[in-house]
């Protein structure tokens, strides 16, 4: 087939492809070095300098362009991270496991999950501004925002943990059952560590996920701002390099998660190996 | 898995009333949430819709004036219009950028190892802050920006392109480079369940790749694309962020004026915006829906 001339064509497109997606992140990093203060988000560079990154630490001069106040909306976004992850994470296991039998009702329930990433975070977030408001309850980050952090969140890892669970063999819980062990003892001494991956996975979602959230937090997370919410609030008025070394930063800083996550997936993975092959013996 | 598989449980035996009443159990916190926190707040929007807007508060005195003057206004039936156009204009575009991306990684790749490193090249850029993401088009779309300075001096323009950036276009090609990664992954992952086989046979058979892609490898990846669409559209049909940042408030998306609205305390408006998108939304996901049946292909 015409493989010979498609193949390297298409490789070469995806090679653009792959510009296009991390153009703006490149062009992004060399305006982070930008001379500052005077010197704007744009080209040409006038002077390379880390001028912008001491900025962040507020290690330079008081100038026009007021310091962002990331430290506290770090704070909170990480902890409202955090939060989200672990009760996303608790529902999403739980839910799972109730699908691993067909139910009665479970058709309409499976949809009332996925529904939570199919709404918009616009609706979801007015909605229960609406809502609170009516009630009569204060929007907060770690309250109303994290409500709406977990309705985004709970589906993605409820699929991975249905998709978890698809694979995994029912019978070897059973033979435990049957040897008198408890359900729960065996869920956490066989299920668990056989699906732990998908745990991972399903917190690595949930917490990615909460972290960068915006259009629900923005709604429903009340007067202290996260981070997104630091960053939106610069789009209003005019932008300098400080937020491009900023996201420079936030970028190492995901990929040392990453990382972290990449070991614990490792180490989980090695260890479910190990647990079947003891069982073959 | 293990040789102990083949002992039989007590398990499957069990009567079904139990299994019912153990799923039901671990559901309800998942049920009890999305209903108070997803559900509810939907239906408060519909319910908000109809109540009646005085200048700083609402009060639940029912009435259609807010439909009525959503349906009559030119300024919302405008951002209507826009907020479906640009959501068709970003639909194409990614599946017209995508699609090729997808296919390379999911036919020609033959190294599994290989497909699934490409693939997460192609995810590592969310690990930078939405909102970072779109702001760097600015930089790039500028007069003085990244694409004007290699047009020039490539000497495709002579002048810097002034439409680049605050325009339609730009809140297009932002949105494209966002989404179209949610395209991508579906599409790749429909393509590489294909049974190389039958392509050969197709080959061997005589068929030219045109041929082939149109009566093999498109069919089959269409439930990909259909997945990837509902994905761009239902994230397309919400946005207001990219716009906000990359239009200098040209294009006004159902998505903004809802911003706004709330912003200055028209609730009962919010909501009447709110409801006609979750509308749109809901027949989008119909309509994709009925071109391939999810559930028996997944």
């Amino acid at each position: 087939m015409e493989s010979r001339i498609l193949k390297p064509l298409l490789g070469v497109y995806l090679g653009l492809f792959i510009l296009f997606l991390y153009g703006p992140f490149i062009v992004l990093t060399i305006l982070s070095f930008q001379a500052g203060p005077d010197g704007g988000p744009q080209f040409p560079i006038i002077e390379w300098s880390t001028y912008w990154y001491r900025h962040l630490f507020g290690m330079t001069e008081v100038t026009r362009v007021a310091p962002l106040r990331l430290g506290e909306a770090l704070f909170r976004s990480l902890t409202l991270a955090f939060m989200t992850m672990v009760t996303a994470t608790v529902l999403g296991v739980i839910s799972a496991q109730a699908f691993r039998k067909r139910f009665k009702g479970s058709n309409v329930v499976f949809y009332l999950i996925v529904l939570g990433m199919m709404v918009p975070g616009v609706l979801t977030g007015l909605g229960i501004s609406l809502l609170s408001t009516e009630l009569g309850i204060t929007r907060t980050w770690w309250g109303t925002a994290f409500v709406a952090h977990v309705v985004y969140t709970f589906p993605f890892a409820f699929l991975v943990m249905l998709a978890i669970f698809n694979r995994f063999d029912p019978s070897i819980e059973e033979a435990s059952w049957s040897l008198g062990v408890s359900p729960i003892r065996t869920f956490r001494k066989i299920t668990l560590p056989f699906v732990f991956p998908g745990v991972l996975s399903s917190m690595l979602f949930a917490f990615t996920l909460s972290y960068d959230e915006f259009p629900r937090t923005l709604f429903a997370g009340g007067s202290d701002l996260t981070l997104p919410r630091t960053i939106y609030a610069t789009f209003a008025v005019e932008i300098h390099p400080n937020i491009f070394a900023f996201g420079v930063l936030t970028t190492l800083f995901s990929f040392s998660l990453l990382a972290v996550f990449g070991i614990l997936m490792y180490l989980s993975t090695r260890r479910a190996k190990k647990l079947a092959s003891q069982e073959d013996i | 898995m293990t040789e102990t598989s083949t002992a039989s449980g007590a398990a499957g035996t069990l009567p079904r009333q139990k299994t019912d009443s153990t799923a039901w159990l671990l559901i309800t916190p998942g049920v009890i949430w999305m209903t108070l926190f997803l559900v509810a707040p939907i239906l408060m929007i519909l319910y908000v819709s109809f109540w009646t807007q005085t200048t700083f508060a609402i009060n639940p005195t029912p009435t259609l004036e807010s439909w009525r003057d959503f349906f009559t206004s030119q300024t919302y039936m405008n951002a209507l219009w826009t907020t479906v156009r640009i959501w068709l204009i970003v639909l194409a575009a990614t599946l017209l950028v995508g699609y090729p991306a997808a296919l390379f990684i999911g036919i020609f790749v033959r190294s599994r190892i290989l497909s699934i490193s490409l693939l997460i090249v192609c995810v590592i850029p969310f690990w930078t802050s939405f909102l970072i993401r779109v702001l760097a088009w600015r930089p790039m779309l500028g007069r003085e920006g990244a694409i004007n300075i290699l047009l020039q001096k490539f000497g495709i323009t002579s002048a810097p392109i002034d439409a680049l950036l605050f325009s339609e276009l730009s809140v297009v090609i932002g949105m494209t480079q966002i989404y179209v990664v949610f395209m991508v992954g579906p599409i790749a992952f429909m393509l590489s369940r294909i049974d190389r086989n039958v392509i050969e046979a197709a080959r061997d058979l005589g068929a030219g790749f045109g041929r082939i892609f149109t009566r093999i490898i498109l069919p089959l990846s269409l439930p990909g694309v259909v997945v990837g669409a509902i994905f761009v559209s239902v994230m397309v049909l919400g946005e207001f962020a990219t716009s906000a940042a990359l239009s200098g408030r040209q294009v006004n998306l159902l998505g903004n004026i809802i911003v706004t609205q709330v912003g200055s305390l028209k609730w009962a408006f919010a909501s009447v915006v709110g409801v006609v998108l979750t509308v749109i939304i809901g027949i989008v996901i119909a309509m994709l829906l009925r071109v391939v049946d999810l559930k028996r292909e997944l």
